[in-house]
């Protein structure tokens, strides 16, 4: 369990997280979205006691993260790869991690054959790819064998194999009722393995729900698409029932505010063919990217709504 | 990078959950030493600071004459000159390595209280610096049997103050070393820590003694560059504080400045580590 209430973080007169309230909850992997710069490192930053809260407060498991008794053992954390002295190997890396606990030599090994750095834990992790220093990552956050974890973008730099591995991972830990939050400027990715979703922009809180309700919010969500070979008559026939449309490309009409089944019989009765009939449900990317809209903040000239 | 770990995560966790154990003073002690001994660049530093020492005793050694006015102990601890600045970028390079390289987030992730992980820090450059100070102190002795049997003066230990002079080599090589791990815990930055200390050890000490007067000689008793004095024998000392115009320091007095500064940067570095934000 974390539990973010009012987090404030000032850096001068900078402000990268503003008032943020989210809880992210046992057996469920809660994925922390938002553009880049939004705040979501910092907030991890935060909870994990690295930084001080200006105002608010972060709890994990019920405690402020410094007064837990043994760290390692309630919170596995990631927070960036780059976290390793590039002359020490993955071994001594993770072993003088896990001396700090008292933690054997034996979780060492396993921890690394769970992530699959067997072939180049006696490798110096200077030498290590981006994928392959993730995973050392992974590996450390896992060592305690935590009831929580806090992994920032863990699917950076990872290959398909290392990314499916990594869905796979989260969900096989949620599902042994731990608590999951995984940052990713990546939607789909999220939208994949997270069972909700926290959506931040310029480190405000922008929505906090279930990937179907995030979805269902999308403009697109709930529309009717049909393609004819006459679109003018049907979109004049569809208006008189009540019905808003929206001309596309291609003989494409954007239904709202009428169903397949009404599009369908509509499009009989006007004599027009119907090329194509479908419901159109939206995409958390579609979602994410009208909600964090005005909260980019970096954005190239131009680009706006491009990605849609 | 295509090895992918096979299994249920559920297996692991059934057979491999570790014991619930909490970090203690000795055993951030035992991951701090750990994280010293491995990194190559820490061994290959010490050794280059031992081969300085000898080198640097040998090279002086051979032109010292009877007519000098220098001791035996003179002679084997003559490589201090140089070799601080190698005890200095050891404890230095220590006290930045984990915020230069990131690790600082792992570390204090894992222990969130800080100052258990510095207190170690600062215990394992005692212990690295003095094995290196010791090593370096029988590598001088050994580099210089021959100019010592030939016309430098011969180590003995009759004259006043030579055994404080051997045991002040190591003493004030340790803390050169503790002053480079406090300042590198209290800038996090390397070439900061290294610059700064060498100031303080070496070039400012130069600096004022090129206008010798009251006020200068007095702020040069008072840098941690008056704990080289510990590697004098009592001559040496004698002769050093006739001539100066500011206090004098006497046989314990540098060694006691330098601890001074070393307790004062470790404790500012301490308030850092305790009351600000880590990146």
């Amino acid at each position: 369990m974390i539990e973010v209430e009012a987090l404030t973080k000032r850096y001068g007169s900078t402000t990268a997280v503003d008032g943020l309230t989210f809880t992210a909850r046992p057996g469920t992997v809660t994925g922390f979205l938002g553009p880049n710069g939004a705040g979501k490192s910092t907030t991890m930053r935060v909870v994990v006691g690295l930084e001080r809260p200006t105002s608010g407060s972060t709890k994990v498991a019920g405690q402020r993260y410094a007064d837990l008794p043994a760290p390692l053992h309630a919170v596995g954390v990631m927070l960036d790869a780059r976290s390793v002295h590039p002359g020490r190997t993955a071994y001594k890396h993770l072993l003088a991690m896990a001396q700090t606990h008292g933690i054997g030599k034996a979780r060492v090994r396993e921890v690394i054959a769970q992530t699959g750095l067997e072939s180049v834990a006696t490798r110096r992790a200077g030498t290590f790819s981006l994928g392959m220093g993730q995973r050392l990552g992974i590996a450390g956050a896992l060592l305690g064998d935590p009831a929580t974890l806090i992994l920032d973008e863990p699917v950076n730099g990872l290959d398909p194999d290392g990314v499916l591995w990594i869905r796979r991972l989260v969900r096989d830990l949620a599902a042994e009722g731990r608590t999951v939050l995984l940052s990713s400027h990546l939607m789909h990715e999220l939208a994949l393995c997270a069972d909700r979703v926290v959506i931040i922009g310029r480190g405000r809180l922008l929505a906090d729900a279930t990937v179907h309700e995030i979805v269902a919010r999308s403009e697109r969500a709930g529309a009717v698409r049909v393609r004819t070979t006459d679109p003018e008559p049907l979109a004049r026939e569809l208006i008189a029932t009540g019905a808003q449309v929206a001309p596309q490309e291609g003989g494409v009409l954007q239904v709202r505010g009428a169903s397949v089944d009404d599009v369908g019989t509509v499009a009989r009765r006007c004599g027009v063919t119907v090329l194509e009939l479908s419901a159109e449900s939206g995409t958390l990317e579609e979602a994410y990217l009208q909600l964090t809209g005005d909260a980019v903040e970096y954005r190239a000239a131009g680009t706006q709504g491009g990605a849609r | 990078m295509t090895a992918v770990a096979q299994g249920p995560v559920s297996e692991r966790t059934a057979h491999g959950s570790p014991a619930r154990t909490a970090p203690t003073g000795f055993r951030v002690l035992r991951a701090e030493w750990t994280k010293l001994t491995s990194v190559r660049s820490n061994a290959w530093l010490a050794l280059g600071t031992v081969a300085v020492a000898a080198a640097t005793a040998f090279g002086l050694g051979m032109f010292v004459g009877p007519e000098d006015g220098r001791s035996g102990s003179w002679v084997v601890t003559s490589g201090f000159v140089l070799a601080q600045v190698g005890f200095l970028v050891l404890g230095g390079l220590l006290g930045t390595s984990d915020y230069v390289t990131g690790t600082a987030r792992s570390t204090f992730t894992t222990v969130p209280r800080r100052l258990p992980v510095l207190a170690a820090q600062v215990q394992v450059t005692l212990v690295a610096a003095l094995t290196t100070a010791l090593a370096a102190l029988g590598a001088s002795y050994l580099a210089t049997a021959g100019a010592r049997a030939g016309d430098a003066p011969a180590l003995d230990l009759a004259v006043p103050g030579t055994s404080r002079a051997l045991l002040g080599f190591v003493l004030a090589s340790v803390a050169v070393s503790l002053l480079g791990v406090g300042l590198g815990a209290l800038l996090r930055h390397p070439a900061a820590t290294i610059v700064g200390g060498v100031v303080l050890i070496l070039l400012g000490d130069q600096l004022l003694a090129a206008n010798p007067g009251r006020v200068t000689d007095t702020i040069r008793a008072f840098l941690p560059s008056s704990g080289s004095r510990l590697v004098e024998d009592d001559a040496a000392l004698a002769a050093l504080d006739a001539a100066t115009l500011g206090p004098r320091l006497g046989e314990w007095g540098g060694g006691a400045v330098v601890l001074a500064w070393v307790v004062v940067v470790l404790a500012a570095a301490a308030h850092r580590l305790a009351r600000h934000d880590v990146r």
